[in-house]
């Protein structure tokens, strides 16, 4: 009852944070700087690990895929199957998963931080809008870094596939033809499908830990568990939209 | 000063302009967290431009008693006024100015003390830049902070960090200004360097000042009135000079306990 | 880090996302943005066999849209066809599914109609052609080698005997064989005759009051002339087809190709050129064929017989041919 509670009530406070921050909207261009600087966290520093991380899912659905597709000798279609698997699936969700690791935990920590060491207190009684100077850049930042993130998982992941489609024995497809494929199967709808994914994802994760950030009560060891919260939180939440987002978009 | 601030009206310290000063009111104030009670039915008014000092010792209500007057908490029950208006009501805050001084100092560790001082006029657009920055260097100017604008407050120490506080709070042009617990866990010497420069800043710009402490020093060194609140309730109310002959004996222990090896107290604490 | 470094590093890294999102987006889709435009043709067939949703509709092997829904109608299934609004089909060009590979790949192939057909609009039902499938092709190839083999069985049976009843040529040997003295005689008769005609004596005038026995002459030596280059095409025919055989062309080479039945079937074509050069040489015959009605009668029946399975060849090219000769020689 207890646990019920609290989930309702954390579904009830996030909602009342998206609608407070999103009234605040017409503010954002004088909180430019915030913006800008919320971009860099979010996207640029979070690039090389995006990067790295969807080569190797590339790398290793081709692997994986190079063998099973072997046994048919259908190895000639993996560049679709790679390329549509990052662009539909992959790219957004390993991109929203390392955005909750990497920046959600950071937003939490922060918030928290800040919520415990009565910073946030602080702002209240300056009439400062937490809503307004801590989160709304941060929404802002992900829905124009998340794209960005995602369309650099999808081709450094299809690149992935290239090199090992290429230099493993069983497999061994050229480039070309692994391209040829890929674009022959892979859309640019496709494309666009994740990256609306990814948009959602990256707004949820981001208004999540922002939302767990501020609501954490207690001292500074409540700190760390919000941290814990909020990423686990994002990554279920990542995984559930993922599934109904998915099925919405192959039904329209 | 050029001239003195008339009584009965704040002078704000940036522009001298004078406006009437604010009194706070608070009427039979109960506060639960779920089922502990932490106010009983508190009562009290703090008259415009004085120092009302509330003591009390730990967890006896008083931190979350000065959060009602800035709206941090809204009322279980009881009613809380500052200039008329509710307190707990956010329009509140939009037509008093109330500064509240956490007992942190509550700095924003990612801002410099610069930006710290300069958030408050920048987010609101009271002014442009360079009148912004005037004016946070006359508010560090007044506590003799000029130094640290560049800093981070991570590099400060507690003094300073409380000094900026205090510089901070100075910005918004309080008509209010709220002390949680200012001298804590500082040193005698730093303690009554705050004291003195709460006491300047009534004496100069004649804003109504509440300090939430139990030192007892500064109450007795700046109060005009003190209030004593024991487990929520006010148990005490008087001008500060009372204090020296208190007529209640739990108000006489915590404000001079003697410590008792022979019976010592912890062994007789509330289970 | 200062600000002005950060703003650029932002700002850089958000031309890079427009700029691979914009190089994704003409990469995939040749600035297309959304699979789902154009408009929609009906295509029913008995049996969609492999296809499936999200195959491609070509048009001379141009991708010009997808299979959008497959359905079944009533008595028939129906593709629904998704087809680039630049692309007009006209109403008279033909849908077929083509099998683009052996794992069940397939495509709608669409022709190009004629140029001066109105186009399909959306919506509009498109004909459709049945195509055999690969099942059906090679189950025909399979009969198909089998109907050939029987059929070399039989002309090398027909034309060289099984060993106890004579074959044709051997028949038409014999005969001619036998015949010999009357042909002589016959070619003395013949020539007697002619001096007669050269010297202008009474038998001219006999030839020329009976035009029936002249016209009866010319028709035979032409017939048998006709014949000749006949047999001669034939024989031709039938050399390219075991070349082709031999040379062991596509899969069906490999079916027919069995060293035995080549062999009968060389054999055959020998004899029949014996019996060519023979009847080619035609004078020494001809007064026998003259004298002899009845042999002319044969002669010109078998040669009829021939014709008709020349004509069969001609008809419909040369592995049917083969069958037709055997069956139209007796």
């Amino acid at each position: 009852m207890k646990q019920l509670n609290a989930i309702l009530e954390g579904f009830g406070s996030t909602w009342l944070l998206l609608v407070r921050a999103l009234a605040y909207a017409p503010t954002l261009p004088r909180q430019f700087g915030r913006f800008v600087e919320q971009c860099y966290l979010i996207g640029y520093t979070t690039l090389p690990i995006v990067a790295i991380l969807s080569f190797f899912i590339g790398s290793v659905l081709a692997l994986q895929a190079g063998r099973s597709m072997q046994d048919f000798g259908t190895q000639q279609f993996i560049g679709s199957l790679v390329g549509l698997s990052m662009a539909r699936e992959l790219g957004p969700v390993m991109a929203a998963i390392l955005l909750a690791g990497r920046v959600g935990s950071a937003i939490a920590a922060e918030l928290a931080s800040m919520k415990v060491y009565q910073e946030i207190d602080a702002l209240e009684t300056m009439n400062i809008p937490p809503a307004r100077m801590l989160v709304l850049p941060r929404l802002a930042a992900v829905l124009v870094m998340m794209p960005v993130l995602t369309i650099i998982a999808d081709l450094v992941g299809w690149f992935g596939g290239a090199i090992v489609a290429k230099y493993t024995k069983i497999i061994s497809i050229e480039p070309e033809s692994y391209f040829s494929v890929l674009r022959r199967y892979t859309h640019f709808s496709d494309v666009l499908n994740g990256l609306f994914k990814a948009e959602l994802f990256g707004f949820v994760v981001v208004l999540l830990c922002c939302n767990i950030g501020l609501n954490t009560r207690g001292g500074p060891r409540e700190i760390g568990a919000s941290v814990t919260r909020a990423v686990v939180v994002s990554l279920i939440a990542i995984l559930v939209l993922d599934y109904f987002v998915t099925q919405v978009l192959m039904a329209g | 000063m050029s001239s003195s601030c008339p009584l009965g009206s704040t002078r704000n310290p940036f522009t001298a302009v004078d406006t009437p000063a604010v009194g706070v009111s608070i009427e039979k104030l109960s506060k639960n967290f779920g089922s502990q009670q932490v106010l009983r039915e508190v009562t009290f008014a703090v008259e415009p431009g004085e120092i009302f000092v509330l003591m009390g010792p730990s967890g006896s209500g008083k931190s979350v008693l000065l959060k009602h007057i800035v709206g941090l908490e809204q009322p279980t029950a009881g009613r809380v006024t500052v200039h008329g208006l509710d307190a707990a009501a956010t329009a509140t805050r939009e037509q008093v100015r109330i500064a509240l001084v956490f007992q942190s100092g509550a700095l924003f560790n990612s801002l410099s003390v610069y930006d710290n001082l300069a958030l408050y006029p920048r987010e609101h657009q009271i002014a442009d830049e360079a009148a912004i920055r005037d004016k946070v260097m006359h508010a560090l100017q007044i506590l003799s902070l000029e130094g640290t604008a560049r800093k981070a407050p991570s590099e400060l120490s507690g003094g300073m960090r409380k000094r900026v506080a205090i510089a901070r709070a100075l910005v918004m042009e309080p008509q209010l200004m709220l002390y949680d617990e200012p001298t804590s866990e500082l040193d005698p010497v730093m303690s009554a360097t705050i004291s003195e420069i709460i006491a300047t800043l009534k004496e100069e710009y004649h804003v109504t000042t509440i300090v939430v402490s139990h030192d007892r020093e500064l109450a007795l060194g700046i109060a005009d009135r003190v209030g004593i609140l024991m487990d929520g309730a006010l148990v005490s109310l008087g001008p500060a000079a009372a204090l020296h002959a208190p007529q209640d004996p739990r108000v006489a222990e915590f404000l001079s306990p003697k410590i008792d090896l022979q019976n010592p107290r912890f062994k007789n604490l509330e289970k | 880090m200062n600000n002005s470094q950060q703003n650029a590093r932002v700002g850089l890294f958000f031309l890079l996302g427009i700029a691979l999102t914009w190089v994704t987006f003409q990469t995939l889709s040749d600035g297309r943005v959304f699979r789902d435009k154009g408009y929609t043709l009906i295509a029913g067939y008995e049996s969609l066999k492999e296809l499936k949703q999200g195959d491609e509709v070509r048009m001379a092997g141009v991708k010009i849209g997808s299979i959008e829904l497959t359905r079944l109608a009533g008595r028939r299934a129906e593709a629904v066809l998704r087809i680039d609004p630049k692309v007009a089909i006209k109403s008279d060009a033909t849908a077929s599914i083509v099998m683009a590979g052996l794992i069940g790949t397939n495509y709608v192939g669409i022709d190009l109609g004629t140029p001066d057909a109105p186009p399909l609009r959306d919506g509009a039902e498109i004909r459709t052609k049945v195509t055999p499938d690969l099942n059906a092709i090679m189950a025909e190839v399979g009969a198909l080698g089998k109907k050939l083999e029987d059929a070399l069985g039989s002309i090398s049976t027909t034309i060289n005997g099984d060993g106890k009843t004579p074959g044709l040529f051997q028949k038409i040997d014999k005969l001619i064989g036998d015949n010999g003295e009357n042909v002589n005689a016959t070619m003395t008769n013949f020539r007697q005759v002619t001096d007669k005609l050269n010297k202008g004596e009474g038998t001219l005038g006999r030839l020329l009051n009976d035009p029936k026995m002249h016209d009866d002459l010319v028709a035979t030596v032409g017939e048998l002339k006709a014949a000749a280059t006949n047999a001669k095409s034939f024989v031709a025919n039938a050399q390219s087809i075991v070349d082709q055989v031999k040379a062991g062309q596509g899969a069906l080479g490999a079916l027919v190709f069995d060293e035995k039945a080549g062999n009968d079937f060389k054999a055959a074509v020998a004899n029949l050129r014996t019996v060519s050069d023979k009847l080619a040489r035609g004078e020494g015959t001809l007064g026998k064929l003259i004298n002899d009605d009845s042999i002319l009668r044969d002669a010109q029946a078998v040669m009829k017989k021939a014709d008709t399975a020349l004509d069969g060849l001609g008809d419909s090219g040369p592995i049917t041919a083969v069958g037709v000769l055997a069956k139209s020689l007796f």
